[in-house]
C-alpha cells in the first residue's frame, strides 16, 4: 500500500494571497480525492531539524532565514534571495519550510528504513533553493535533503524533475556527487526562469555525465515531450542503475499554467506517470518517491496530482468531477473549474509551428545523448 | 541575440588528410586559430593552433613531422552549437568546457563557427546570465524617457533587474534585453503589454484555451 505524506502545517508555507505558490493546491487535491470517494490515509511527518537542513544548506544562510522568520531585520537579505517578490519574508517561514523538508525526508526514510516502495509527499519539491540562497518560491531544498539521506544510506538516487522549470538547485547542490543522477525535463531557458538547464551542464568531477538536462522548446506538446522522454530517460536510468527514483512532479508543464509555455495535457501527464512507474518497477524494485512542485493553474494542478495518486494506487482514472468540489474552490480559481478529471480532447487550439518544435526537440535530445555518452561508455 | 547573428560564415575548413604544415599555413594566412575538419561534408573534428604547436613541439617526446596528418591530432566529436541558440548559452558552454570555439551545426551541416572573439563582440552588446532569472525583450521607441518608463515599471513591482542592455534595432526603435530575478516573467510580460509596452519575448501564447 503506497504511503501519502501530508500535514496541515504545510499550509503555513504561504507567501501571501496573491502569490502563485498556493499551499491550498495540496488541499484541493486531497479534497478532490475524497470527494471522488477515495479514503486517503495520510501520514504526518515531523518538521526537519536544523541538523537535517545543514546537511545541504550553509549555516550563514539558515541563520538569515531564521532571523527573518523571527521578525528581525536582515539588511542583506536580498543577496540571499529573501525578501524579494518571488520569496517575500513572512513570520514563521523558517518553520514552515522545515515542515516541507520534514515531509520529503520522511518519505525518504519510509523507503530507506521502512521498506516502502511508493511514496507521495503532498508538498515540497522546492527544487530552486540553492545551498546559500532562496530562489523561485523555494527556501529550503527538501529534495536535496531527502536525496542526501537516501544516498548516505547506500541507495543511489536517480532524480527526475518534470517541473516546467529547470531543477537548478538540486542539480547544483549535487553537481559533483557520483551517487546521484539528475535528469530535468523543462522548457528551455530562452526566456523562462531560471535560465539554466542546458544540455552541456553535465556535472563535474565524479558526477560528470550524471547530470542531464533536456531543455524543450516553448509550446512543446505531449507527443514531442514523450518522444524525447522515451529517447533519453530509460537509457540514462539503465546506464546509472539507481536504487530509488525521486520525482519532482511539478504540474506547471500543463498548457493552462500561467507561468510557462509547455503544452502538456492531463493525458500526457498520465502517460508520463505510467512510464515512471514502469521504470521504477523494472529498475528500482518499484521504489519511487514523488513530491509536488510547481503548478500554478488551480484548474489543472489538482487534477494532475489526483491522477498521480490514482495511478500510484492502481485505481481507475475516473471521469466526472464532483459538483460540490467544483463549487467549493471556484472562488480560488477565479473561474469555473473543469467538469472532468481529464482535459477535454483537444484541450487547446493547437500550435502553429509544431513541426519545427518537434524537430528541434529531437535534435536537442540527440545532442544530449551524444554529449553524455562520452562519459557513459 | 542568437548564435546565427554572430557566427562566422562561410567557414574555412580542412580535411582529415590535410598535413599539419598546410593547416598551420592556413591559420597563418587567414589569421585564425580554429579549423573544423570535414570528411565528406560531415564534421569529423576540429584542430586548433595549440593542437598543432603541442603536436609538433621539439619539447615533445615524439613530435609529429610537418607532413603528419590532421586526423592524428584533431579533437574528435567536438561540442557544437545550434544557429538558434542564444549567444549567452554558447558562451557558457565554451567557458565551462574551456574551449575556444564552437562549430555551428544546422542539422548535420556546418553552418558557421563562433570563437571567443565573436563572444567578446557580443558581450559589448549584451550581458551575462550568472543568476537565476527570466529574460524579457522589449521594443522601445527611440526617444528620451522610454527606458525610464520601463525601469519604473520594474521598480514599482519591486523587481530586481539583474541586467539590462539596449541596442539600436533600426530606425526609431531600441531593443531592451532584461534579466529579471523572478520566476514570474510570463506574468510580468502580460502586465507590460497591458501597460502598452511591445514585448517580443516571451511571446504571446499562440493558442489561448
Amino acid at each position: 500500500m503506497p504511503s501519502v505524506i501530508y500535514h496541515p502545517a504545510y499550509r503555513k508555507y504561504a507567501f501571501g494571497e496573491d502569490h502563485p505558490f498556493s499551499p491550498l493546491r495540496a488541499e484541493m487535491t486531497l479534497e478532490l480525492l475524497r470527494a471522488l470517494g477515495h479514503e486517503v490515509r495520510t501520514q504526518a511527518p515531523e518538521p526537519a531539524t536544523r541538523e537535517d537542513i545543514l546537511t545541504i544548506h550553509a549555516d550563514y544562510y539558515v541563520r538569515r532565514v531564521e532571523e527573518l522568520s523571527g521578525g528581525l531585520a536582515v539588511p542583506d537579505c536580498e543577496e540571499y534571495g529573501l525578501g524579494t517578490p518571488d520569496n517575500p519574508a513572512f513570520p514563521g517561514m523558517e518553520e514552515a519550510a522545515r515542515w516541507l523538508v520534514g515531509g520529503t525526508l520522511q518519505g525518504a526514510r519510509l523507503i530507506s528504513e521502512g521498506g516502502e516502495k511508493r511514496v507521495l509527499q503532498l508538498g515540497g519539491g522546492l527544487h530552486h533553493a540553492h545551498r546559500n540562497f532562496a530562489s523561485g518560491f523555494c527556501i529550503y531544498n527538501d529534495l536535496a535533503v531527502a536525496i542526501h539521506h537516501l544516498a548516505s544510506r547506500g541507495l543511489w538516487v536517480a532524480y527526475l524533475d518534470i517541473d516546467v522549470h529547470h531543477g537548478d538547485g538540486v542539480q547544483q547542490i549535487l553537481y559533483e556527487d557520483k551517487r546521484v543522477m539528475t535528469i530535468s525535463l523543462h522548457e528551455s531557458g530562452k526566456y523562462l526562469f531560471p535560465g539554466t538547464g542546458e544540455i552541456h551542464e553535465l556535472g563535474f568531477g565524479l558526477g560528470r555525465g550524471l547530470k542531464l538536462n533536456l531543455p524543450l522548446e516553448p509550446f512543446t506538446e505531449g507527443d514531442s515531450y514523450l518522444e524525447v522522454f522515451d529517447r533519453v530517460v530509460p537509457a540514462a536510468l539503465r546506464q546509472f542503475q539507481p536504487g530509488v527514483l525521486v520525482v519532482q512532479a511539478g504540474a506547471d508543464a500543463h498548457f493552462d499554467d500561467p507561468l510557462a509555455d509547455l503544452m502538456l495535457t492531463t493525458r500526457d501527464y498520465e502517460a508520463i506517470f505510467r512510464r515512471i512507474f514502469d521504470l521504477a518497477d523494472s529498475l528500482t524494485s518499484g521504489r519511487v518517491l514523488f513530491t509536488l512542485g510547481g503548478g500554478y493553474s488551480l484548474r489543472a494542478a489538482p487534477r494532475v496530482w489526483t491522477i498521480l495518486y490514482l495511478l500510484m494506487h492502481g485505481l481507475p482514472v475516473t471521469s466526472a468531477l464532483p459538483e460540490a468540489w467544483r463549487e467549493k474552490w471556484v472562488h480560488l480559481a477565479g473561474e469555473a473549474l473543469p467538469r472532468t478529471l481529464h482535459d477535454p480532447d483537444p484541450g487547446h487550439a493547437g500550435i502553429p509551428n509544431r513541426g519545427e518544435i518537434v524537430h528541434r526537440n529531437r535534435q536537442v535530445a540527440q545532442r544530449l545523448l551524444d554529449a553524455a555518452a562520452r562519459y557513459w561508455f | 541575440m542568437l548564435v546565427r547573428d554572430i557566427m562566422r560564415s562561410p567557414v574555412i575548413t580542412i580535411s582529415p588528410g590535410t598535413t599539419l604544415q598546410d593547416a598551420y599555413r592556413i591559420m597563418q594566412e587567414k589569421g585564425i586559430r580554429h579549423l573544423p575538419v570535414l570528411e565528406q561534408d560531415q564534421l569529423a573534428g576540429i584542430v586548433t593552433d595549440r593542437d598543432l604547436r603541442l603536436a609538433t613541439s621539439a619539447l615533445s617526446a615524439s613530435p609529429f613531422p610537418p607532413g603528419g596528418r590532421v586526423s592524428e591530432v584533431m579533437c574528435r566529436a567536438p561540442l557544437t552549437a545550434d544557429p538558434m541558440d542564444p549567444v549567452e548559452d554558447a558562451a557558457r558552454t565554451m567557458r565551462e568546457q574551456k574551449i575556444g570555439c564552437l562549430p555551428v551545426m544546422d542539422d548535420a551541416r556546418l553552418a558557421g563557427i563562433i570563437t571567443g572573439i565573436d563572444l567578446l563582440d557580443a558581450l559589448m552588446r549584451m550581458t551575462g546570465v550568472d543568476k537565476p532569472s527570466g529574460r524579457l525583450e522589449v521594443r522601445l521607441p527611440d526617444y528620451p524617457g522610454e527606458l525610464a518608463r520601463l525601469t519604473a515599471f520594474m521598480s514599482h513591482r519591486g523587481l530586481n533587474v539583474h541586467s539590462i542592455l539596449t541596442y539600436p534595432e533600426g530606425p526609431g526603435s531600441v531593443r531592451a534585453v532584461l534579466r529579471i530575478g523572478s520566476i514570474e516573467v510570463r506574468m510580468i510580460a502580460q502586465d507590460l503589454r497591458r501597460s502598452e509596452f511591445e514585448v517580443l519575448w516571451p511571446p504571446e501564447k499562440p493558442c489561448p484555451r
